[in-house]
């Protein structure tokens, strides 16, 4: 899900910069806002270093291969931290690795980030869930809701931004293609969030409740 | 009354010339191509990907569209004429490079890659890589870890 240089066109390329600063914005000042700031940072960091390396690990959906994303999760564990995260790893994924682009960074960040952002408000609804059942099928939907929707946001901006020099239909047969290789991906990744909610639930309940 | 009809069909037919004939003429000649191989980063081809050739005068509107075949290839003659940078952008799907072909003015091309591309990477670069932010992302939470009783205390 990372759409590189040279895709999009001037318009959506400046708005995703305008959108992804503005949430940015808000999600420092709530960092900002809490008792000990610095408190979060230790776990940010181990998050942004898995999400940027996420990108890597490519999970064969025949006939191409899709790539960990990773919203849920990081909206999940790290709350207002994980928009900050995410532009910070999908900033090394664009240098290091040509994975998107820096001119699209600020769209990306907006693709990855409000699924995370919706995610980490989901899940603060979590410490008051009593079964432990409600919460893995609540954490599932989390971790697969936010893959869908980033996937969803991706094909929309793309779809928003065709050049009308380029075939639509066979550009929208390949986005759709594509959407639907992400389907197992977000089966994955809804699991992952269950069970890393799960096992928090069980060791370390205040970090799920006390955000 | 045969003659009405028969006198202009002949007229007609020695007007229309050779627009009525199936004689055709195919010519070969010589000429300097362009060929794009292009391919995701996992090294998977990317075939039936969307081409767009842009001349050096017009960055704006293509000059030539086209498909990848089943290869990820794609062949192209630039007008031999428009000399300069010549960009070409290959994308399926959200996904995509812009490759560029300079074409001097003694008519011999030469290929640049866009820099971007981060095909000249090696596995052992990239491991490297990521062990260092990894490191980076561990030693930061260490130091955030190590600040925290000194504050308490």
């Amino acid at each position: 899900m990372h759409i590189p240089d040279g895709i999009l066109p001037l318009g959506l390329t400046l708005g995703g910069w305008a959108v992804a600063a503005g949430l940015t914005a808000v999600c420092l000042n709530r960092i900002a806002a809490q008792p000990d700031p610095r408190a979060g940072l230790p776990r940010a960091s181990m998050m942004t270093a898995a999400f940027f390396a996420a990108s890597l690990i490519h999970i064969p959906v025949p006939p191409s291969s899709v790539h960990l994303m990773l919203p849920g999760l990081m909206g999940a564990m790290l709350g207002w931290y994980a928009l900050p995260a995410i532009l910070i790893g999908l900033t090394f994924q664009a240098v290091m690795f040509g994975h998107g682009g820096l001119t699209t960074l600020g769209v990306n960040a907006v693709i990855l980030g409000l699924p995370a952002l919706l995610a980490f408000g989901v899940t603060r609804f979590l410490g008051q869930l009593r079964q432990r059942a409600a919460a893995a099928v609540l954490g599932f939907a989390t971790g697969a809701g936010a893959v869908l929707l980033a996937v969803a946001l991706f094909a929309t901006l793309l779809l928003a931004g065709l050049p009308a020099h380029l075939d639509a239909g066979a550009e929208r047969a390949a986005i759709t293609a594509l959407a639907l290789a992400h389907l197992p991906l977000a089966l994955a990744e809804g699991m992952v969030v269950a069970a890393v909610l799960g096992f928090l639930r069980r060791t370390n309940p205040e970090m799920i409740i006390a955000r | 009354m045969l003659s009405a009809i028969v006198k202009p069909l002949i007229a007609a037919l020695l007007l229309a010339g050779p627009a009525a004939a199936h004689g055709a003429f195919v010519e070969a000649r010589n000429v300097a191509a362009v060929a794009v191989d292009a391919r995701y980063d996992t090294g998977e081809v990317m075939a039936g990907a969307q081409v767009s050739v842009f001349a050096p005068d017009n960055p704006a509107e293509p000059w030539l569209t086209g498909v990848t075949d089943a290869d990820g290839r794609f062949v192209f003659a630039p007008d031999s004429a428009r000399h300069g940078q010549w960009a070409i952008q290959v994308r399926q799907a959200g996904h995509g490079a812009m490759g560029y072909v300079t074409l001097s003015a003694d008519e011999s091309a030469t290929i640049t890659v866009t820099p971007a591309s981060a095909a000249g990477l090696s596995w052992a670069q990239r491991l490297l890589m990521t062990a260092c932010v990894i490191w980076g992302c561990i030693g930061t939470a260490l130091y955030a870890r190590r600040i925290r009783p000194a504050k308490a205390a």
